[in-house]
């Protein structure tokens, strides 16, 4: 398994939700969808690149083929894939503390959720649903998401520096120049490799870097 | 359709795989290991494919019985039928799902439009595999009815054909291309880098050696130097 990229982990979860259900799940989602402040709490996790919800009705897994068994499921499906940054408990724990009630509303129609205070049922929850993934590609292993947002934000303000603060006097630069560090203080940092936070992934690395080494 | 926000798309594709074997191994498990030996960061196929911001692939087995005790009010509800007949309490269990098929489901996250995505993976999707040279068939290879897949357009449309559009679609990052992305994150390491070697120097020597940073990294060129799609090192 390969649930991690660098800084990225990747979460995938499917959970089975009543099919009469699925309007009540859909119709929460399209309202959040319209309506962007519902998602304000997401927002305040900025340890989330991106994140999905999928409903697959019980009759819409895809199909193919004649040859290809059809499936015969009671319930629908939810998955949900999610990317950040920091551990499986610091993502999970962070969702719990920080909204609650929000991670309810998108859940609370799957069978058998436990809600997510308190904690410990709610991990078993995801564990128990949680499927391991294969191969995890990030374009930026070493960037968290915080590091993407803040190097947008300082590659504006370098450009916008350069062009109104590089040609004037020594002393007149030095002060934009001090000013520009002043506005950027919480956007700068050295990038490196994450250091080992699973086993697991340490594996898949030292695995692939011995694969080059004979190669 | 909330499968975009901004200019990010969330591709979802669940492929069934073909029921059978080679020998003792399914056709699924030579996925999953076909999937598991990808070479990963810059190496990785999809560092090849343009505009994947993150993406990933696993084979879903089967799906999971709700074994453990929840706050679900149907349920707890029912609990009250043991009172009468242990029977009555089983038969108010959750029920037991299994799916007929193994699916590859390969989830993607990039900047742009679907179709040119689609031929980008089909185009450009290639990796070493000690030796040998493998591209997109290669992964999709056992799943059901890709042998009618002969060339980009047969390849789009059947991802479409096993595409699930995302209910709720969350874009927690910026909605900038990828280059863009790398470019600032270039930036961002360069000029950190600029900043702590020039602590405490002259007006004169900074401003000096800032032209001379500004020539090197070219803050506006998209195409001048900038972090590779998948770089894992300074």
């Amino acid at each position: 398994m390969s649930n991690i990229a660098g800084k990225a982990y990747a979460m995938n979860v499917i959970t089975p939700i009543r099919w009469y259900k699925v309007w009540i799940n859909r119709l929460i989602f399209k309202i959040a969808l319209n309506k962007p402040s519902t998602l304000k709490g997401l927002i305040t996790l900025s340890l989330i690149h991106y994140a999905r919800w999928v409903i697959i009705p019980r009759n819409a897994f895809p199909h193919l083929d004649p040859s290809q068994p059809k499936e015969n499921l009671n319930y629908a499906y939810m998955l949900f894939f999610s990317n950040f940054n920091g551990s499986w408990d610091q993502y999970v724990d962070s969702f719990t503390f920080a909204i609650p009630s929000g991670l309810d509303l998108f859940w609370k129609w799957n069978v058998r959720y436990p809600k997510s205070v308190p904690l410990t049922p709610f991990h078993n929850y995801i564990r128990h649903n949680q499927i391991d993934t294969s191969h995890y590609y990030s374009a930026y292993p070493m960037a968290a998401s915080n590091d993407v947002k803040s190097a947008k934000k300082l590659k504006q303000a370098l450009i916008d520096f350069n062009a109104a603060s590089s040609n004037k006097t020594p002393d007149e630069f030095l002060v934009d120049y001090n000013r520009l560090l002043n506005h950027l203080q919480h956007d700068f940092g050295e990038m490196r490799p994450t250091p080992i936070v699973s086993l697991a992934a340490q594996a898949v690395k030292e695995r692939f870097l011995k694969s080059q080494a004979s190669h | 359709m909330a499968t975009k926000s901004g200019n990010a798309t969330a591709l979802t594709v669940l492929s069934p795989i073909k029921n059978g074997a080679i020998g003792e191994m399914s056709f699924a498990d030579i996925t999953r290991e076909r999937c598991l030996r990808l070479p990963i960061h810059e190496k990785s196929p999809l560092a090849r494919v343009p505009n994947t911001y993150l993406a990933r692939l696993f084979v879903l087995d089967d799906v999971f019985y709700e074994s453990l005790p929840g706050s679900d009010s149907v349920f707890n509800f029912s609990d009250i039928t043991s009172f009468f007949s242990d029977a009555a309490r089983k038969a108010a269990l959750p029920k037991k799902d299994h799916l007929q098929s193994r699916y590859l489901v390969f989830s993607s996250n990039f900047y742009g439009d679907l179709d040119d995505y689609l031929a980008g993976m089909w185009e450009k999707w290639a990796y070493d595999a000690h030796g040998n040279q493998r591209d997109i068939r290669y992964i999709w290879e056992h799943c059901v009815a890709f042998d009618q897949v002969n060339d980009c357009n047969d390849f789009i449309g059947y991802i479409k054909k096993c595409q699930l559009d995302a209910s709720l679609f969350f874009n927690g990052s910026t909605d900038d291309s990828l280059q863009e992305q790398l470019k600032a994150l270039y930036l961002k390491q360069e000029f950190t880098k600029f900043v702590v070697a020039h602590q405490g120097k002259s007006a004169e020597e900074i401003q000096q050696d800032f032209k001379t940073f500004i020539d090197r990294v070219q803050p506006e060129n998209m195409d001048g130097p900038s972090w590779l799609p998948g770089q894992s090192m300074p």
